[in-house]
């Protein structure tokens, strides 16, 4: 890139100024080709992959034989469960993102306040993004069992409680629990993303905001929120697709059970594929989830988009 | 609690007001990590009980006898060491390779103009929208072409590019937010884009960069399910994969993987204690420092 | 505080470029460069890889924590004897081992020989070699002929036994005697009397241990269908998933659990979990398998415990339910006899007694071998009425097509049931949708 510019001015005026603009057009490509070559590869093959198989007859073991048109997605589409399954799916992503937003963003304007402590604060919070989320899950469901839990033996220890409770006695309790673990692992990456934009505040609107009499709210709502807007629509657009394909935290707790009433998309896809054989079928659900998502977050990225450029 | 509370704090007399809201700030602050390191906790405790204790129907919150063994014994019953380095090499190696291709495209896309710019940002976007597990067969299947099973390498092209997103979206909010007109006097001055890039605009985006690789570095750490269909040598296998040696075929040994899960997050507790001043300073926030 | 970051940067860069090798043939470099660093690795290769040298894959399944190194020395043992033979053997663990060996065979890029439970799947697709091809006449006539006939499929044997498990009813003596229970329940009447009796002397304890989960809730309806004459399949190997017997069972077993005589979270608590609460003594009465002993010994319970058969029920005899794994092998285009020789040798070595034998007993399983049985007979006295059982019990369907539906389907009809569904209608509806 740079020995053209160099070479460039050696050359006639008029040979060198659309030689420039030739770079110019083309030079946005050479930034972004090392991005978009490493993606291509590694991730739009494989979901090219996944189109295939969807649309194919997939033997028990994985072979590719024929074209099947759509005939996987009808047989998905018929499964009884799907219904609950892609209803678990919506509650589990709405409850999971907002709860863990809205905590993630308040704790990062906690931690955006000095105090004595603030560095191991921040370090302890990282903690649960730190682990990796089979072992997180893991802990949980230990931590919550009813009888060799470690959360009862710590209230029955403490006297708050008598007798060992039953802390999962409904499929719903379950999902509730598994809810609570995925907030709890995402609240650290909202928390992040946010002290980053806050940092790029200019303290000085503060101040003024302060002179002019506004109160605590008006200055959240009207100088912070605005502002770290940017950081908050990636942490959201991206925490809506990273926990709605989220694995590991209800295979661990519960794989799904009871009779799927706890199940999720991805969950539901991996017993299909890898305990039934039927890779074809769950190819079919992953490519229902990523026409549900494309449908989402392009309405919300439009949106906050939109409403980017106008402000 | 906002910001500039803190700041006067020093110069005005502490109001009622104010001392009620700094108690209240240690109050959230000592909860929330009482409820975050509460499940560490219970791990570390366990760790260091024995099998029958953990399950014993009466049930202790602290060990009755400390088993430190514990810690020591899952060194001699899994190359943890060789584990830890793996790990180590994937997640560092990932976040380099994230970092530079994902700077440039960032760069291009917040300081240049040009055709296909909003569809390359759908483009990333849709990229995520698959879940690894869904896309095991396929990446096997590139991985097998290119000669990169059971390979390191395979595996940190793989973590970089699933965090291209993130990268990307991140870092070009982040030069958005900054004004370009320091890197146009830059290369005024004699600069060419790239290091006007790399001298101006990089030490001023510092926190966006810093929670960039903080993020990288965590997700590829964390990366289980492609690590562990792609690695088959045991002395190739990143810790979330390897510490599934103490999960068994008749029993999980819980007191192991969990001691060995606390040693997991040490490095990365380390790397972001090291970086974590990034994530306040920077040009941007420069004034606000007292 | 630049500094470390710098350094860790150029750290991780550093080695990941050392760990990348030149890039390129990464493949062959792999082991190299890991044997340079490491200098005991798991599959380190014997002596300087030579032209001529054969290599065969093998994939293991890990059944516990000291399998992987059990097969580090057996490799290093194998490889030091045959300097010819490169032996690749990788050892998965249970939980990873269908991802991982899907995803390679979706990629045609299967292990020579596979030890796992389930063949039918991959018998279907012709990716198998009759066992017999690959196996010496010398090892095959080591196995016990009635495990042989589990992976008959079309009058070929296309797999081998590695190892069995056999299961039978636990109980705790202690609780057993201080709840009254003189006599051990053979019959479903007597096991729920004895329950009950157990819960009225102390309601903290879990009279009987049930195990519906998607982990091995299949195990569950074998113990109470075949021990009421029901069962998966008929003589002719027909399903028959919603006969009377099984309606039956199902609703024996769901009514235990709704009696609050079991443990709490059938769908959940997997039986690990309840050896663990047998071990502890907070569960009075389970089925587990053989391996029970070394398990309670292991992990330090002091449990005073005997063991039984199963409770059946209308007179039908007690049967107990069998586990096997087995070894396969896959096919490969232009394998060669000397590949094929390989395999046989490599087949000779796992199987030669003395080896064979301490690998059982160290994972605390029943041999598949005549010779092994006489073996653990005479070692273990407490072990010598197992080695008769194995031989008289019954073994799931597993070469059968539909077995991985009908196995997810009779766990979703049992989680189903506990919810408060009608046992009959759903296992009407499984067996419309096995059978057709």
């Amino acid at each position: 890139m740079k020995r053209s510019e160099q070479t460039a001015p050696a050359q006639g005026e008029q040979k060198k100024l659309t030689g420039k603009q030739r770079f110019r057009r083309v030079e946005p490509y050479i930034w972004i080709a090392p991005s978009v070559i490493l993606m291509a590869v590694f991730i739009l093959v494989p979901i090219f992959f996944v189109f295939r198989l969807s649309m194919s007859h997939v033997t028990k073991a994985g072979l590719i034989k024929d074209f099947a048109g759509f005939e996987n997605f009808a047989k998905v589409l018929k499964t009884p469960a799907f219904g609950m399954i892609l209803k678990n799916t919506l509650v589990w992503t709405v409850v999971v993102v907002v709860l863990s937003t809205v905590l993630g963003f308040m704790l990062a304007l906690v931690l955006n306040n000095k105090f004595h402590g603030r560095k191991i604060a921040r370090a302890i919070v990282v903690f649960p993004w730190a682990t990796t989320l089979v072992i997180q899950a893991s802990t949980w469901k230990f931590i919550i069992d009813t009888d060799f839990g470690t959360l009862n033996t710590l209230l029955l220890r403490l006297g708050i409680i008598k007798q060992a409770v039953n802390w999962t006695p409904t499929p719903e309790a379950y999902f509730g629990w598994e809810m609570a673990c995925g907030i709890f692992v995402t609240i650290p990456f909202v928390t992040f993303c946010v002290l980053s934009g806050l940092q790029s505040i200019d303290a000085s609107l503060y101040e003024a905001a302060t002179v002019d009499g506004a109160s605590y709210f008006q200055k959240l709502f009207h100088i912070t929120l605005p502002l770290v807007r940017p950081s908050l629509t990636v942490s959201t657009v991206l925490n809506i697709i990273y926990v709605f394909n989220s694995f590991p935290i209800v295979w661990v707790i519960t794989k799904g059970d009871p009779a799927n009433r706890t199940d999720t998309l991805v969950t539901y896809l991996y017993k299909l594929a890898f305990y039934r054989g039927r890779q074809g079928e769950a190819a079919a659900v992953s490519v229902l989830g990523f026409l549900i998502l494309l449908v989402c977050a392009s309405v919300y990225m439009v949106y906050t988009l939109r409403k980017g450029d106008e402000s | 609690m906002s910001k500039p509370d803190t700041m006067t704090l020093n110069k005005k007399p502490l109001s009622l007001k104010k001392v009620v809201l700094r108690l209240l700030l240690y109050f959230v602050v000592l909860d929330v990590c009482v409820i975050t390191l509460y499940p560490y906790f219970a791990m570390f405790c366990t760790a260091l009980k024995s099998r029958s204790e953990i399950f014993s129907a009466n049930g202790t919150v602290f060990p009755i006898q400390p088993l430190w063994s514990n810690f020591i014994d899952i060194w001699k019953k899994a190359p943890m060491a060789r584990y830890m380095l793996n790990s180590l090499i994937i997640a560092g190696g990932s976040t380099v390779i994230a970092m530079v291709c994902g700077i440039p495209a960032a760069y291009a896309l917040s300081r240049m103009r040009f055709k296909g710019q909003t569809a390359f940002l759908g483009f990333i976007i849709v990229s995520q929208m698959f879940a690894p597990v869904v896309l095991l067969i396929g990446i096997y299947s590139v991985m097998m072409r290119l000669g990169l099973t059971d390979s390191l390498l395979g595996l940190i092209l793989i973590n970089a590019a699933f965090n291209q997103a993130f990268t990307v979206w991140l870092l070009r909010g982040t030069f958005m937010s900054i004004s370009a007109e320091m890197e146009q006097a830059a290369t005024i001055d004699g600069c060419s884009r790239v290091q006007a890039m790399l001298k101006v605009l990089l030490p001023v985006a510092a926190p966006g960069i810093v929670t960039t690789l903080i993020f990288i570095f965590i997700n590829a750490w964390n990366e289980y399910t492609v690590a562990l269909t792609l690695i088959s040598s045991n002395t190739l296998k990143p810790m979330t994969v390897g510490i599934n040696i103490f999960n068994g075929y008749d029993m999980i040994e819980w007191q192991y993987l969990f001691a060995s899960s606390i040693f997991a997050i040490v490095p990365v507790v380390i790397l972001f204690m090291c970086i974590e001043k990034n994530l306040v300073s920077g040009l941007a926030s420069g004034g606000v420092k007292g | 505080m630049k500094k470390p970051l710098a350094l860790l940067l150029a750290l991780s860069m550093s080695l990941s470029l050392a760990a990348c090798g030149g890039g390129g043939t990464t493949e062959s470099k792999a082991p190299e460069e890991s044997k340079a660093a490491d200098p005991a690795p798991a599959q380190s290769q014997a002596a300087e890889p030579s032209g001529e040298k054969v290599t065969i894959n093998v994939i293991a399944a890990q059944y516990g924590q000291n399998t992987n190194a059990w097969y580090d020395d057996f490799v290093k043992e194998f490889n030091d004897t045959y300097p010819d033979i490169n032996l690749v053997l990788e050892v998965v663990s249970w939980a990873d081992i269908y991802t991982v060996v899907n995803t390679r065979i979706a990629n045609g890029n299967a292990p020579d020989v596979l030890n796992i439970d389930v063949f039918a799947d991959y018998q279907a697709d012709d990716l198998l070699v009759p066992i017999k091809e690959v196996v010496s006449d010398e090892t095959y006539a080591k196995l016990y002929p009635a495990f042989l006939e589990e992976s008959n499929v079309d009058g070929t044997i296309w797999a081998i036994p590695d190892l069995a498990s056999a299961r039978a009813m636990y109980y705790n003596k202690d609780i057993l005697d201080a709840a009254g229970v003189t006599e051990i329940p053979t019959t479903w009447d007597e096991l729920k009397a004895a329950c009950e009796k157990i819960k009225a002397y102390d309601a903290n304890i879990y009279p009987w241990g049930v195990d519906m989960t998607t982990d091995e809730g299949q195990a569950c309806f074998a113990y109470y269908t075949w021990n009421n004459g029901g069962g998966f399949t008929d003589a002719d190997g027909n399903w028959i998933l919603n006969c009377d017997a099984n309606v039956e069972a199902v609703e024996y077993a769901i009514d235990l659990v709704n009696s609050g005589l079991t443990n709490t979270d059938p769908a959940n608590d997997n039986r690990y979990t309840l050896q663990d609460m047998f071990g502890a003594g907070q569960l009075a009465m389970m089925i587990g398998p053989n391996s029970i002993p070394t398990y309670v010994e292991a992990n330090g319970y002091s449990v005073n415990y005997g063991f039984g058969a199963i409770p059946t029920n209308g007179g039908n005899p007690s049967v107990s339910a069998g586990v096997m794994d087995r070894f396969m092998c896959f096919k490969k285009d232009g394998r060669t006899d000397a590949e094929v020789e390989a395999i046989k040798t490599f087949f000779d070595f796992f199987y030669e007694d003395e080896r064979y034998n301490e690998w059982v007993l160290m994972e605390g399983f029943l041999p598949a071998t005549e010779a092994g049985g006489e073996a653990l007979a005479a070692a273990d006295p407490a072990q010598a009425p197992w080695v008769d059982i194995i031989g008289s019990c019954k073994f799931y369907p597993v070469a059968k097509a539909e077995w991985a539906d009908v196995k997810q389907g009779v766990i979703d009809v049992e989680q189903q049931a506990l919810l408060g569904g009608d046992v009959r209608e759903l296992l009407d509806n499984l067996q419309a949708e096995i059978a057709g």
